[in-house]
């Protein structure tokens, strides 16, 4: 009977001309666009370097970390570099940016940093926040480097390597914590972005995969239901075997997603595919489990379903950056809890854990945040499938 | 011949709407009851309640002689339904649908093989096998209804309504395989609208109206009911005595 219910199920999914369209081809389409869009940008992008200049003065010399961090970023050749950087007095810097020689200039000061561009961009942006981050950074590595010097004098050593110290603590901070050297790397490209956020949209739209193969079994659904359910065949079984047949062609559509994106539109997960596709296969689950809720407490028939399924994924693809990491960061700081309970954030955000962090510990959080959701929509399903007969029909 | 079904004061109830009112009625082996009412009258409430989708309130309904409930599976086993609305998966094959509902009785591939072949030649589908549902006309489509409803070769049969919006001929194809399901001697329950379908069909008839039986018996003792004005001008016929015992007025 499992077998018999999950080959027509699996046969049934398949053939479902508007299923196969949002599960297999739509985030294919998607993907091809969002290569088309970006590829050019990002090409201009990796050969521009991004020409600025940093004021000499007394406040440059105290924060070693600070430039430091913008040496390591503008190593010439360097696949990590960004910048070029000239370090000038402030006359010439102004002279530089008014003859559009650099893009903007930065001066140290008592109190905040001081950041002159000439207009907006993407270049400028970039310079805005590397500064701010490393703003940020450049305290905890003075004061791990001052604490480096403080024992190697305890220590008898006074021929102290200054330059070496602060670029060990910048090290240590960077593999530590998120950096803006991991976010110049290419597996956080606008187009890698624009390819997790697809993945989330793929996984989530497994819940449609869910909520029609489910939907054919229950009577107070579908008239395919009520034929179904007055067989001898036990419901634990039909919808065991429904929703197992909609996660094989759910992980079907995510495998040809991953070849496509990998062989076709040449994106580099890097040493994380493995790591990705587990994640990824979690959100699958998620979005199936979150289908099957829907087919069990909603009463309605599968186009609805399947709508609902649709509106609320790319609701929650949209939060978590599919049209912009900008929004997802903006949700992340004005609603965190919207983004905590959105399952295309938690798989988003759990692949760039995976490039911001060393440690697993925020991936590993965002797996089991999807585990955990996919709990309550399984709890919501049995509660509701618990019946065997209805009120109404 | 012994009773296939008994219902015993049969009670459901939705909120303030009493939809089946202390029903009572058994079905003899072998027999076809005509179930007839007008709309809304708990004809598929009924149904519904008997082949233990619906709660009902009070009363006990028994089907080869054991308590109906909803994990009653050796019952299920012997049951064929087909319901008023379509229901066939439009991405399978004639052929793959009837497979597809057969196999949730018969594990047997042979035999299962063999059913198939039997129901599709007992709704002359012998054409269509490969065709896709939406490919098929009203009357084949009610066709295949049927015929998923019935290949597993049950002992009792649920009909209902199943000859609604299609043309003479094919209601014509359809009787005449009840008729066959009858002679291989399946017990029917059989629900419509259509009085000369019960005419021929139905061994015993059942009027329903708002829930309770007003009228039962073949179809010769109901038309006795009939009053002497029909009588007079060309002999009542059944759609007459529905009429007169439901009367005129317009239902949902």
């Amino acid at each position: 009977m499992f077998f018999h219910n999950f080959k027509y199920a699996v046969k049934t999914l398949v053939k479902n001309k508007a299923l196969v369209f949002w599960t297999f081809a739509f985030p294919i389409i998607l993907g091809s666009l969002f290569t088309l869009a970006f590829s050019d940008l990002e090409n201009g992008e990796k050969l521009q370097i991004i020409n600025i200049a940093i004021v000499e003065n007394s406040e440059l010399d105290k924060n070693k970390s600070l430039k430091t961090a913008f040496d390591t970023l503008s190593i010439a050749n360097d696949e990590k570099q960004i910048f070029s950087t000239k370090y000038v007095d402030k006359e010439t810097a102004e002279t530089l940016l008014n003859n559009n020689e650099i893009i903007g200039f930065l001066e140290l000061t008592e109190t905040e940093p001081k950041i002159s561009v000439k207009s907006n961009g993407i270049e400028q942006t970039v310079f805005k926040n590397a500064v701010e981050e490393i703003n940020a950074a450049s305290k905890i590595i003075n004061d791990l480097a001052e604490q480096e010097i403080k024992t190697q004098i305890e220590n008898g050593n006074f021929e102290i390597n200054y330059e070496k110290i602060y670029q060990d603590a910048a090290e240590k901070v960077q593999t530590e914590e998120a950096t803006f050297i991991d976010n110049s790397s290419e597996h956080l490209s606008y187009t890698m972005i624009e390819f997790y956020t697809l993945i989330a949209m793929a996984c989530l739209y497994g819940g449609m995969l869910g909520a029609v193969a489910v939907n054919q079994n229950l009577a107070n659904m579908s008239s395919k239901g009520k034929r179904v359910s007055v067989s001898p065949a036990h419901k634990a079984t039909l919808i065991l075997s429904s929703a197992l047949a909609g996660y094989l062609v759910q992980t079907i559509g995510l495998i040809i997603l991953f070849i496509y994106t990998i062989f076709v539109l040449g994106a580099n997960y890097g040493d994380n595919l493995p790591l990705i596709i587990l994640l990824a296969f979690a959100g699958s689950f998620a979005g199936l489990t979150f289908g099957i809720a829907i087919a069990t407490v909603i009463k309605a028939n599968d186009n609805i379903k399947t709508g609902i399924v649709v509106a609320v994924t790319m609701t929650g693809c949209f939060f978590a950056g599919m049209m912009g990491p900008q929004i997802k960061y903006f949700i992340d700081q004005t609603a965190p809890i919207v983004n905590a309970i959105n399952p295309a954030n938690l798989i988003t955000d759990g692949f760039y854990a995976l490039y911001y962090y060393d440690t697993p510990n925020r991936y590993l959080g965002n797996l089991v945040g999807l585990l955990a959701m996919s709990l309550v929509f399984i709890t919501i399903s049995y509660f509701s499938l618990r019946r065997q007969k209805y009120d109404s029909l | 011949m012994k009773n296939i079904i008994e219902v015993k004061n049969l009670v459901k109830t939705y909120k303030n709407l009493v939809a089946v009112d202390n029903l009572s009625f058994s079905v003899k082996e072998g027999e076809i009851l005509g179930l007839l009412g007008p709309n809304g009258s708990g004809k598929s409430t009924t149904i519904n309640c008997l082949l233990s989708l619906l709660k009902y309130d009070k009363g006990t309904i028994k089907i080869f002689g054991k308590e109906m409930k909803p994990d009653s599976y050796d019952i299920k086993a012997k049951i064929g339904v087909v319901f008023q609305d379509v229901a066939v998966f439009d991405e399978l094959t004639v052929y793959e649908n009837i497979d597809y509902f057969c196999g949730l009785y018969i594990k047997d591939k042979v035999t299962r093989k063999q059913y198939i072949e039997d129901a599709i030649s007992l709704v002359g589908l012998d054409d269509f096998r490969n065709f896709y549902p939406k490919k098929l006309s009203g009357g084949l489509l009610r066709r295949l209804n049927i015929a998923c409803g019935i290949a597993h070769k049950p002992k009792l049969v649920f009909l209902d309504e199943p000859t609604v919006a299609v043309d003479p001929q094919s209601r014509n194809n359809i009787l005449d395989g009840i008729k066959k399901l009858r002679d291989d001697g399946a017990t029917i329950i059989y629900t419509t609208h259509y009085m000369e379908e019960v005419e021929i069909l139905c061994d015993r008839i059942i009027i329903l109206d708002k829930g309770k039986i007003i009228a039962s018996g073949t179809a010769d003792e109901l038309k006795k009911l009939a009053g002497p004005k029909q009588k007079v001008v060309i002999g009542p016929t059944l759609n007459d005595v529905f009429l007169e015992l439901t009367g005129k007025e317009l239902r949902d």
